[in-house]
């Protein structure tokens, strides 16, 4: 093979030669502002201060351009717009990836297999009045089952609702609609819900029915709830049930479950995070 | 009693009564007051050992008959079974989860939403 190999060589010999050549460059490079330094700061008068290399800038005193050339291209201006840009794309990078991830959330629960929560139902509120899943499309809702009779959960579970309401209320006023259940019709009747919720928040919607009706709509959020069997009438008992925050959308779709590992605070961020994303109509008034 | 002795019961005595047989469900004072009893009748146990105040009953009404009055007195008696059967529970789930970190098991952030994992 003799034709490769003339090209070959010349190659390995530019290569050879190519440090040899780079690190001359640099110590004349390093002698040259050696000896401009010097002079530069100690000897020069002010006029003859400004440097060819460094024709731009012109520098009121000595110690200016001492600093200036102990510093080189850094300085306290740099620094400030390096954290500047810095912050503010990781600002951004950060806000996008959590815009994805509660958009990716969201398509995934509309699409094929995914759950069925919720539906049609036809309950009353604690003011008697008829409510249905029409009366709270337009809007998110928060929709929570418990009962009024329950010893720590349920309360627990409604102060951080009414926490979660607030917070998402302070930047989409009448954005959400915070819905409670109850899975003990027999006992929490619209009167009593009336009072357990206003000690919650005035703007709880609490919603009860007959025993055929809850349990209608318990299946319809899939929502385990157990009333013990053969309760004599008076006898107290309490009602085993699910515990989760159920996020539906304008349309009455189930968006996302939120649970107890998350605090208010972080729970309303999903929420506004998913109320961002909405594209759809909404109900204004 | 006094005044109200003519007529049975005050109207307080009455409200109290019904939170304790569960016609009514507690106010929102009403359960600070229980969780609160309940919260002290549970330091006396902790003083004392006693971990199932339901199957020691009569070791933790000799310990701690007083609290355990007063936990009656302020909650429903569902809540007063309730509460012990969780505290049981509270505290074996403890002790299995401390047990796991010592065979060095990792805590495991558990997901509510239903999408696939990525």
């Amino acid at each position: 093979m003799p034709q490769p190999a003339a090209p070959m060589r010349t190659v390995i010999n530019a290569l050879s030669r190519a440090p040899a050549r780079q690190c001359a460059r640099l110590m004349s490079t390093a002698r040259g502002s050696q000896s401009l330094r010097t002079p530069a700061t100690q000897w020069l008068p002010k006029a003859q201060l400004r440097h060819p290399l460094d024709q731009r800038r012109t520098f009121k005193t000595v110690e200016e351009a001492k600093s200036r050339y102990r510093s080189g291209p850094f300085s306290w201006k740099a620094g400030i717009l390096f954290v500047l840009t810095g912050g503010g794309l990781l600002y951004y990078f950060e806000r996008e990836k959590e815009r994805m991830q509660a958009k990716r959330i969201a398509d995934s629960q509309k699409g094929v297999g995914a759950p069925k929560v919720g539906g049609p139902f036809q309950l009353i509120n604690q003011d008697g009045k008829t409510v249905t899943e029409q009366d709270l499309q337009g809007r998110y809702s928060l929709v929570y089952f418990g009962f009024t009779h329950c010893p720590d959960i349920c309360p627990e579970e409604l102060d951080k609702m009414a926490r979660m309401f607030d917070v998402v209320q302070a930047e989409r006023p009448d954005g959400l609609l915070p819905v409670f259940v109850t899975c003990d019709p027999a006992r929490d009747g619209p009167k009593e819900l009336k009072e357990y919720l206003a000690e919650f928040h005035p703007s709880f919607i609490g919603l009860t029915g007959t025993y055929d009706q809850i349990k209608a709509m318990c299946k319809a959020y899939r929502v385990y709830f157990s009333t013990p069997s053969q309760v004599k009438p008076g006898q107290d008992y309490l009602v085993d049930h699910s515990i989760y925050f159920y996020l539906m959308d304008p349309e009455g779709d189930f968006v996302e479950a939120l649970g107890r590992q998350h605090s208010p605070d972080q729970a309303a961020k999903i929420i506004l995070g998913h109320m961002k994303e909405w594209k759809g109509p909404l109900k204004n008034n | 009693m006094g005044f109200f002795g003519l007529f049975g019961q005050s109207e307080e005595e009455k409200r109290a009564t019904e939170v304790r047989a569960g016609v009514v469900a507690p106010t929102r004072s009403e359960r600070q007051r229980c969780w609160e009893a309940r919260d002290n009748y549970f330091a006396c146990l902790d003083a004392n050992n006693i971990v199932d105040a339901l199957k020691d009953d009569k070791q933790a009404s000799k310990a701690c008959g007083k609290q355990s009055a007063q936990f009656e007195k302020d909650c429903a008696s569902q809540w007063v079974t309730y509460f012990k059967k969780w505290r049981v529970q509270e505290m074996q789930k403890k002790a299995r989860i401390k047990e796991l970190e010592a065979q060095g098991a990792i805590k495991m952030e558990v997901s509510s939403n239903f999408t696939e994992r990525s």
